[in-house]
């Protein structure tokens, strides 16, 4: 009986083991040292966290700027040299901010009202169409749907200062300038989300959408309950961008009356108020940020984790 | 039988353009109409008159005739007025002979595009490599890593320019972060012999790193969500024929991420294009504020000429790349 040690392949019922064929051995200690060698050394570790590291500071620093200027008190602000974190932090600056907020011509809450309505209507607008259009584009034979895809890509590329003058006029023509809606309706027509959007549902199997078919759903049935459930990180990230663009829309070119405007607009003209709100405007930064971040924070972990999960497996 | 089929498949269609028509008419008013009329500008002399804009133009309309009447309304008409011996490329000729700074500007902000857009490409695809390993508090790293998505594309770009405190803060990151540590760095080099113009190169490039790693929020979540569409189970059977690490990067990773490539470099250069504050937008606003928008039409689309141009090279090569490994 010859035992090998370490043997722990297949063995007969009396504990010898079964010989394999030369080629299979081989390939298993091949196999075997490949697996051994670790594939990142502990050098490699520290250099790459390290790296991550020095890039996530780089990151991170112009929001832990702000939050810290926020909260310094006016002479620490102009402090030379400056001085990153507070030394005696306080919320007067947010407190002075609400006073020179209640103290505005129309009243604030107006402004707020202004952008949630046009945040939350553009972004939903968008996202509805975007996708609606994207899913016919991506998962149809639609006719001249290729070529109008690559105009849209097309027009992606285009600046605002292409565009701004005659959209001004178009917007004249179909009296929307002064009104919410010459925020809402272009930004509910941009195209960038659809792109993105097309390109996630590309992914999509034909097979999920087709047995749905076969089990009798509508159009409408299968893009609500089969396509948009399975590209949510998309339409999650949809939301993000238009989110922000929407909520940081000053829009001063289409909008006159006080009452519509935004409020980073309105925020924008109480950091106006030159050196004596230097603190003010440090509270104002902060205050703008709030909302995208929390966008981000909420969705960040649907969008970056469960992006993997197709509902089929191949 | 075949009456039903046929009519299903009708009824399919209609919900087909009923899904993609609100998309398509946004698209065409706020998008492909006013792209049109800027390309019309920019072949016409336009005068911007007391009655609204008047189009000086060499091409086709007649005389006195309205934009397709979209565009006359209210205190604004556009007016086309043919005037057959005005050449119409001469918005185009100016912008590239007469105009003393446009040449220049261009060919800078081409070079800066193309190099910060493989940079960029580069390093966001290997910050969404190791963000895609795991590790202990990824979700907080990844949530660092979007940061300037939400910084730079929202309010601080915005403020900094009018605001004092936006100016100071400027000043400090650039005194503050490894650019201060890169100068001091090299003066120890220096001091102690090793320096060099070699070293100046590096220091160069790694200057640029805060603007490049900045401008690749977005590029790094795209990859990433691309990485995580990979099914495991491929690497699982590489792992099992015997497939190296290495191997089953350019065999798996890089092909299965490689469609996002072109979305991301079309995403940089687009960043690039619409963001404001270079020099070439300066140039844009004083067309602008001087009412020369034929001038700025012309300039805005040879930039967009250069910049399709070179996003079709790059798609190009990509596609090659791509159809060699499949």
């Amino acid at each position: 009986m010859t035992t090998v040690k370490h043997y722990k392949g297949p063995v007969r019922a009396d504990g010898t083991p079964i010989e394999l064929p030369k080629k299979v051995l081989r390939l298993q200690q091949t196999a075997k040292a490949k697996n051994k060698k670790p594939n990142r050394s502990r050098l490699g570790d520290f250099l790459i966290y390290s790296l991550l590291a020095l890039v996530a500071c780089a990151m991170a620093f112009p929001l832990v700027f702000a939050i810290c200027s926020s909260l310094k008190p006016l002479d620490e602000l102009f402090r030379f040299p400056p001085t990153l974190f507070p030394r005696q932090p306080t919320f007067d600056n947010f407190s002075d901010l609400l006073v020179t907020m209640g103290q505005s011509w129309v009243p604030f809450s107006r402004y707020i009202s202004n952008t949630v309505f046009i945040t939350v209507i553009g972004t939903f607008g968008n996202v509805i169409i975007g996708s609606l259009a994207a899913y016919v584009l991506a998962k149809y034979n639609f006719p001249l749907g290729k070529p109008f895809f690559n105009l849209v890509v097309t027009a992606l590329m285009f600046n605002g200062y292409v565009t701004a003058i005659p959209n001004y006029l178009l917007m004249t023509k179909i009296n929307i300038v002064d009104t919410y809606w010459a925020i809402v309706l272009p930004a509910v027509a941009a195209p960038m989300g659809m792109f993105l959007m097309k390109q996630f549902m590309e992914g999509l199997p034909m097979a999920l959408i087709e047995s749905a078919k076969i089990d009798g759903a509508k159009e409408m049935r299968i893009f609500w309950q089969i396509v948009m459930p399975n590209v949510k990180p998309a339409w999650l990230t949809m939301i993000i961008f238009s989110v922000q663009s929407l909520w940081n829309a000053k829009a001063s070119t289409v909008i006159y009356s006080e009452a519509k405007k935004t409020l980073v607009y309105a925020l924008q003209q109480i950091q106006a108020g030159g050196i004596a709100r230097t603190g003010q405007a440090a509270a104002v930064t902060v205050v703008v940020m709030l909302v995208p971040i929390a966008t981000f924070v909420l969705s960040q972990s649907q969008i970056l984790e469960t992006m993997a999960t197709s509902g089929l497996k191949d | 039988m075949k009456n039903l089929r046929l009519s299903m498949k009708g009824r399919r269609a209609v919900s087909g353009y009923l899904f993609i028509m609100p998309f398509i008419i946004g698209f065409v008013v706020f998008m492909a109409a006013p792209l049109i009329m800027s390309l019309q500008m920019s072949f016409s002399e336009v005068i911007v008159s007391k009655n609204g804009f008047i189009f000086n133009s060499y091409f086709g309309l007649s005389d006195g005739q309205t934009l397709g009447g979209i565009y006359a309304a209210g205190g604004f008409s556009a007016v086309f007025k043919a005037i057959p011996d005005l050449l119409g490329l001469d918005n185009y000729v100016h912008a590239l002979t007469v105009d003393p700074t446009f040449n220049q500007l261009l060919i800078e902000e081409i070079t800066k595009i193309a190099t910060h857009t493989i940079a960029i490409l580069v390093v966001a695809f290997v910050i969404a490599l190791l963000l895609n390993q795991e590790f202990k508090g990824r979700a907080f790293v990844r949530a660092i890593f979007f940061l300037p998505v939400i910084l730079s594309s929202g309010v601080l770009v915005n403020l900094e320019t009018d605001n004092t405190l936006m100016q100071g803060m400027q000043e400090l990151i650039s005194e503050q972060t490894p650019f201060t540590v890169t100068d001091s760095m090299m003066e120890i080099l220096r001091l102690t012999g090793l320096g060099g113009d070699l070293l100046d190169i590096v220091f160069e490039l790694i200057a640029e790193v805060y603007d490049i790693v900045m401008g690749a929020g977005i590029q790094i979540v795209v990859f990433l969500s691309g990485l995580q569409n990979v099914p495991a189970s491929l690497y699982e059977a590489a792992d099992v024929e015997g497939c190296t690490k290495w191997e089953a990067f350019w065999m798996i990773t890089f092909p299965m991420v490689s469609p996002l490539l072109i979305v991301n470099i079309i995403y940089t250069i687009i960043d690039f294009f619409t963001k404001m504050g270079g020099d070439l937008t300066d140039l844009l606003d004083e067309k602008l504020l001087n009412f020369r928008y034929d001038h700025m039409s012309a300039m805005s689309w040879i930039y967009f000429l250069v910049t399709l141009a070179m996003i079709g090279i790059c798609a190009l090569i990509i596609s090659k790349v791509v159809a060699t490994d499949e």
